[in-house]
């Protein structure tokens, strides 16, 4: 071969090797080929809807980024949430892209699903209705999870049409207890709401009002007001109840109790505030009656067999005394065994005896969760059903085989063959499995709709993305198959766009552009007072006092923050954050005091079992002083046996153990069930939980401060050089200190982004992690890769205990410190993490190698390896901000600071040729956190709110003095000596 | 050794040389297939991901680095016998200073390894290199890692220059005796040496300088491994102490592995009357030296972290000896410290199977030591809310396995193919006295 054919054929070959390879480019980078005129590819469009993934009706606006809904957050125009969302709000969006939703109907085939087309699934719908119809009245019936009031409206007026009565709206948490004491006391079959935020003392025998109960965002920001320092601070908040939620962790102080002793102690209470002449506003009889009722409750009684101690008793009566504004909160739906009813009575007396004008009750702006059907009724529905399992059942979004305990019959009535029964639902739970007809349905993000989640705060739904799946709105369903006309073109937009003129909403469609633009409207009434008088009756319900549950094993099933009902064990979002208060993701633990496990012989991830009268269930056992020592504690949600790939055999489903059986007065479930047997199984699994040690050795990592200490606080005095006494130093040039520094300060330009965090104000929820989970693309790792230590996310709320007490529990919301001095930055080879010109600690992913020298020697353990390719199962790949890169195996990651937002923020301001303004950019989880603990700015900036809080004399780094200089400041929480 | 003559010397080892038996080629087979199974592991770890090893987050770093600083840890030792010792003029190493030298250029190599193994995105391992490219990569030479690359390629440079020019007059005895292919083969690489007068003039000298060159590297090279973990702000690694810590720790365990590869050879190729009980008996008096330096280190780390009074280091110090890897931190000093001093007695270090044992012995404690300071720092470091336990995986183990594979597959090539002891140097002592030698 001569020299030339050689390079002829080197230059072929090459330019060959090269055309033939090309990267596996996507070749779908925007969803739509050709857009509407008004998007602009890149910009985000905000559609304002309501969140339906509790009763509580929080206003949201979705992002759409190129016809893809890829975030909400709260709507900020929204008075229940005031911008802020929970961890399931902010989870909502996945339902969209699960990957088992279903897609078509599906009709069950000799125990199989055959798919139909959603036309002939109309069809069959029509005609199995019109056929019950004609067959008898009351031949189709309808249970329905809580809706707005047109499609309710809408429901009752087709099932009239198939000559049957309206639906059953059926909440597994219906607040039974509440409504009938409320009911009891103020002749009001309802549930008020409460001005916490003007309360100066909140007392709370069991509502996890943080968590779960009624509006947990609204109570969240409320609690804060009236809680967080301010004005000198001094509001108290004490919590009562056998178990330690989240809500009882962020008291001043938990006071566990028996189970059951709530009422005794509210007893108690009343007798000791009567006895000191309070109360004379009632009317004698009735007064004297209360006395009589109450006057067996002494103190010394209490303290004996109640559990709470006498120390205890006494700071709480005295602080109940002294307080001028005080709220008693009744029961959770986990808390008293058996007594809720009388409990809820008792508080809303003791209310009434302290503050005889209820100021801070409202009776106007009650919650729409009032209208849910007591327990009793959803019981006597299926047990109606299953004596006369004819026609046809319709299931709206709703699980009944999973959130009744088992022997409610519910599978029994389902499985009749005469029974018709449609589920209409996205996903394939233990309700839908039993179904005849599955029937998808538009989603919540996906409809038009409304929801007044309490009165004069009408919500409003609209669809906040195309649809994925061809389902048709519920609403649309409903009026094709009930309406007599068949040609009627009426869908259920214009259906509810009708509801809302005749309501007075709207008058033309100019309003309407607003209301929906809004996401409602927003007129709450003002606070409604209570003008009645206490009836006698409330008397026969002491009665049935049952004795409190002081030795026996009782075990408690709680509301769940994440799953709520188990609604939302099956985003994967809710399943990878760790519970706040065990820290245990995936799992559902049973939590067990010490002084139980060492009867017992237990130790942590011990799977035991636990036996009562109705069922049994293999639970690992999780060490906690949060519980009783009688007390076995678990919590709702999991355990599904069904309902999509991450929920189906994850965790346990705590009903399996409880009582089917429904007890008058309360005609609520008891989610407590006594007394059960534990056994050892001989087994052990290791738990998924995030946290390392419970407490901080002494690490000075999350302080509190006491309000007398602070009183007394000058500003940053420290100036030596041990983890006790270095000083407060600002990622500035003002920071800097020749003492400490070898190395010049950096120097930025215009901007050195900070955050700060109040530690005063976090309760621990977790949003901020669900916020960031869904903005920044962080991979789900699952079960097995959290076992391992793998979990991906960018901020976490780390959670200590005080050694010495070890109820008082400090919540840190932790994520990469942007530190000026970062140790990750000078051990990187190859500049992967980068310092920018403003002060952000930048990982550059192309550059990563994968040394993992940065985590090694990142002090607050805040980045993230890739250890594989994360999966994001079709379709959810779509639900993946396109502002923010999807990290590959081998990468390593962290918190940003959102930097996305600040790049957008920085185009804005630059269009407009001037400086970003104080709190333009909101990360993700500054966006959303329920209570405002959360503040970003310009360090630089002398006004910004960032640069005043660091004044503040809580104002610390965490390990500040390794000199790392971090830009995450912390405010210390405010403890109160009680 | 008196009765060794120059033919001698050549005759024993040139008959190490003669064609092996089928033994050594099923030996030489099983080590392969140690080697393809590590290979399968590691190309199975790059298209998964790093995740099929069982670091997690906190502790970022396992056994791959464990068994990096292990493997320099051994290299460290040929050196040190070949020019350290060169230099004092200790004639005892000449025997075993050929076979030491080959282990440092392969542990080398092994150690060399593990850092692409380690990687997160190995094929973008030539980021670490400060070539000129488009993309305007630059590397941060304020790095340890960085450190680490210059380190070891140098030391990999000059050791691997030392061994073939002291190996050179050797070659050059093969090739006169040597036929055909194998001829021409030490023809080439032996540079045309004939024994001119001259050319053993700059051989001597050539091989001094050398000698004095490599020394500095014995020190720095272990040295800058250290800083790996010293220039951590973590505690249980962030201490002075870690330069001279590591250093002495290097050739405890290289001497340890030079004891572990000298008698096997010297029982198979019959090499008692070179490397001689009294040779062995040196290394084990060094041996006790550097022991009592590595349990010296030991006690001041404890020292330290108590007179320091910083919480975070007494935390980790008492955490080591009593947590959750207090199994592997009490191997480590039972064998690195305790066992050797067995060495104080003579019919121990003069008995070859009681040396052969200790040896091993301390090969694994100073494998436990690495992992001890690796992993026990970072599982619980600052955060405790982030603290995490490490366990290696099975694929883990069979990178592990293929790297020893590797390195006595190697040495098993080397030892067959190539002098394994130094011809020249032994006729030096012979001719010198061991104490005139240089």
């Amino acid at each position: 071969m001569d020299r030339r054919t050689f390079l002829k054929i080197a230059g072929m070959g090459s330019v060959a090797i090269t055309a033939g390879c090309t990267s596996e480019a996507d070749k779908t980078l925007f969803s739509l080929v050709h857009a509407p005129d008004d998007m602009v590819t890149g910009k985000a469009a905000w559609y304002a809807t309501t969140c339906r993934e509790c009763p509580a009706g929080c206003g949201i606006i979705a992002k759409n980024r190129e016809g893809r809904v890829i975030k909400v957050e709260g709507n900020p125009l929204h008075p229940i949430n005031c911008g802020k969302l929970c961890m399931r709000g902010q989870s909502a969006l996945q339902r969209i892209y699960h990957p088992d939703r279903i897609k078509t109907p599906l009709l069950k085939a000799k125990e199989t699903w055959q798919p139909i087309s959603f036309s002939k699934a109309l069809a069959l719908l029509k005609d199995k209705a019109a056929g019950a119809a004609t067959k008898g009245s009351n031949r189709v019936r309808m249970l329905t999870e809580i809706e707005g009031e047109s499609l309710l409206k809408l429901f009752a007026q087709s099932l009239k049409k198939w000559r049957s009565s309206g639906p059953l709206v059926f909440e597994p948490f219906a607040y039974e207890s509440l409504k009938s004491a409320n009911e009891k006391v103020f002749g009001l079959n309802g549930l008020v709401s409460y001005n916490l935020q003007d309360a100066d003392m909140l007392v709370s025998f069991g509502a996890d009002f943080l968590e779960t109960w009624l509006s947990p965002v609204e109570y969240a920001q409320k609690f804060k007001d009236m809680h967080a320092l301010k004005n000198g601070g001094g509001n108290l908040f004490f919590h009562i109840s056998p178990y330690q939620s989240l809500t009882a962790a962020n008291a001043d102080q938990w006071m566990p109790c028996a189970p059951g002793a709530e009422t005794a102690i509210v007893f108690a209470l009343i007798n000791e505030v009567l006895q000191l002449g309070r109360g004379q506003h009632m009317p004698e009889s009735f007064r004297s009656l209360l006395v009589r009722t109450v006057s067996k409750h002494t103190r010394i009684d209490i303290t004996r067999y109640s559990g709470i101690s006498a120390e205890h008793f006494q700071m709480l009566l005295s602080r109940l005394i002294e307080s001028p504004m005080p709220l008693i909160l009744g029961t959770g739906a986990g808390s008293s065994g058996g007594n809720d009813l009388q409990t809820n009575v008792a508080v809303n007396l003791l209310n009434l005896i302290l503050d005889p004008k209820l100021t801070l009750f409202d009776f106007v702006n009650r919650h729409r969760v009032e209208i849910a059907a007591k327990r009793s009724e959803a019981i006597d529905f299926f047990k109606e059903l299953k004596e006369e399992p004819l026609g046809m059942l319709l299931l709206n979004n709703t699980n009944p085989a999973f959130s009744l305990p088992p022997g409610s019959g519910v599978k029994d009535a389902l499985k009749a063959k005469s029974l018709f029964v449609v589920s209409f639902t996205n996903v394939m739970d233990e309700t839908a499995q039993f179904a005849d007809l599955v029937f998808p349905v538009a989603l919540p993000l996906e409809k038009w709709g409304e929801y007044e989640g309490k009165p004069g705060i009408g919500g409003t739904l609209q669809p906040a993305m195309g649809r994925l799946t061809n389902a048709p709105d519920i609403g649309d369903v409903f009026l094709k198959t009930a309406s007599e006309d068949a040609s009627r073109t009426d869908t259920f937009k214009t259906y509810l766009f009708k509801h809302l003129i005749q309501k007075g909403g709207i008058r033309d469609q100019k309003d309407r552009l607003q209301l929906f633009r809004q996401g409602g409207t927003y007129n709450p009434s003002p606070s409604g007072r209570w003008y009645g008088t206490v009836s006698h009756s409330v008397a026969d319900v002491f009665n049935k006092i049952k004795a409190s549950l002081d030795s026996e094993l009782v075990f408690i099933a709680a509301p769940s923050i994440r799953f709520f009902d188990g609604r939302g064990a099956y985003l994967p979002w809710l399943c990878e954050i760790p519970d706040p208060m065990t820290k245990v993701a995936w799992h559902t633990p049973v939590l067990v005091h010490p002084k139980t496990m060492v009867k017992n012989g237990l130790s942590q991830g011990d799977v035991i079992q636990i036996r009562s009268q109705w069922g049994q269930l293999e639970a690992p056992v999780y060490e906690s002083q949060g519980v009783r020592s009688n007390v076995l504690l678990m919590s709702m949600g999991q355990g599904h046996i069904a309902h999509g790939r991450y929920a189906q055999g994850m965790g346990l489903n705590p009903n399996e153990l409880l009582s089917p059986e429904i007890k008058n007065p309360l005609n609520g479930p008891e989610f407590i069930v006594h007394p059960v047997f534990i056994q050892k199984t001989g087994r052990t699994i290791k738990l998924a939980h995030t946290d390392g040690s419970r407490i901080q050795h002494g690490r000075k990592i999350a302080l509190s401060v006491s309000l007398d200490e602070l009183k007394h606080a000058k500003p940053h005095e420290k100036h030596g050089l041990t983890m006790n006494d270095f000083p407060l130093t600002l990622p500035l040039p003002e920071g800097y200190d020749s003492k400490q520094d070898f190395y010049p300060p950096h120097d930025h330009k215009d901007y050195r982004w900070s955050m700060v965090v109040d530690l005063d104000k976090c309760i621990g929820c977790s949003a901020c992690a669900a916020a960031c989970y869904a903005e920044n693309n962080l991979g789900v790792v699952g079960i097995e890769r959290m076992i391992e230590g793998r979990e991906m996310s960018w901020i976490r709320v780390e959670r200590y205990h005080d050694p010495e007490h070890i109820e008082n529990i400090t919540f840190l919301p932790m994520m990469c410190q942007h530190c000026d001095n970062a140790p990750c930055e000078s051990v990187c080879p190859v500049y992967a993490p980068h310092h920018s010109k403003e002060g952000l600690n930048n990982q550059i992913y192309n550059r990563c190698i994968g040394t993992r020298f940065c985590s090694q020697n990142c002090p607050y353990k805040v980045r993230r390896f890739n250890w594989f390719d994360w999966q994001w199962p079709d379709p959810m790949n779509l639900q993946l901000n396109p502002n923010v890169t999807v990290r590959s195996k081998g990468v390593m990651e962290k918190c940003s600071f959102c930097v996305q937002r600040i790049k957008e923020v920085h185009g804005l301001a630059k269009n407009k040729k001037r400086m970003i303004k104080d709190g333009e950019v909101v990360p993700a989880c500054v966006q959303t956190c329920p209570t405002g603990a959360l503040f970003f700015g310009n360090l630089m900036d002398k006004k910004s709110r960032v640069r005043q809080l660091v004044q503040d004399p809580r104002a610390y780094q965490v390990m500040g003095y390794l000199n790392t200089k971090p830009a995450v400041i912390y405010l210390k929480k405010v403890v109160q000596k009680i | 050794m008196n009765d060794l003559t120059f033919a001698k010397i050549d005759q024993t080892v040139l008959d190490t040389l003669q064609p092996p038996d089928r033994s050594y080629w099923v030996t030489v087979g099983i080590l392969f297939i140690g080697v393809l199974t590590g290979a399968a592991c590691w190309i199975y770890q790059i298209l998964t991901g790093i995740g099929v090893a069982g670091m997690n987050n906190p502790v970022a770093w396992g056994t791959y680095l464990i068994n990096f600083v292990f493997w320099v840890g051994i290299a460290h030792s040929g050196t040190l016998i070949s020019a350290i010792l060169h230099l004092l003029r200790a004639g005892w190493r000449n025997p075993i200073a050929r076979a030491a030298e080959t282990m440092t250029v392969f542990a080398v190599c092994i150690a060399g390894l593990f850092p692409f193994i380690h990687l997160g995105r190995v094929w973008l391992v030539f980021y670490m290199l400060p070539v000129p490219n488009q993309r305007n990569l630059w590397q941060n030479f304020q790095s340890p890692l960085m450190f680490d690359v210059v380190a070891i390629s140098t030391y990999l440079t000059v050791s691997s220059l030392f061994w073939f020019t002291g190996m050179l007059p050797d070659l050059a005895v093969i090739r006169d005796r040597a036929t055909g292919l194998r001829k021409k083969i030490f023809t080439v690489i032996s540079l045309g040496w004939t024994g001119a007068h001259e050319q053993w003039r700059h051989y001597a000298r050539g091989y001094l300088f050398f000698a004095a060159l490599a020394t500095p590297l014995v020190i720095s090279v272990h040295s800058v491994v250290s800083w790996d973990f010293a220039l951590g702000v973590v505690p249980g690694w962030h201490t002075t102490i870690f330069a001279p810590y590591f250093v002495a720790g290097a050739i405890h365990s290289g001497l340890a592995m030079v004891l572990t590869l000298m008698i096997p050879l010297r029982k198979i190729f019959h090499y008692e009357k070179i490397i001689t009980t009294g040779v062995l008996e040196n290394v084990a008096k060094t041996i006790i030296f550097t022991g009592l330096i590595v349990g010296f280190a030991y006690a001041t780390e404890f020292f330290m972290a108590w007179y320091s009074q910083n919480p975070l280091e007494m935390a980790i110090f008492k955490y080591r000896p009593t947590g959750d890897y207090a199994v592997g931190f009490w191997i480590m000093v039972v064998c690195n410290t305790i066992i050797p001093l067995l060495l104080f007695f003579k019919h121990i270090r003069t008995s070859i199977l009681w040396l052969f044992g200790i040896s091993i012995l301390i090969n694994i404690g100073m494998w436990y030591e690495r992992f001890v300071i690796i992993i026990s720092s970072v599982s619980r470091d600052f955060i405790p809310h982030a603290w995490g336990l490490y366990s290696p995986t099975i694929i883990e183990f069979g990178i592990m396995l293929g790297a020893f594979c590797l390195f006595f597959f190697f040495f098993l090539l080397f030892v067959k193919h190539l002098p394994s002891v130094s011809m020249t140097e032994m006729k030096e002592i012979l001719e010198q006295g061991e104490d005139h030698v240089g």
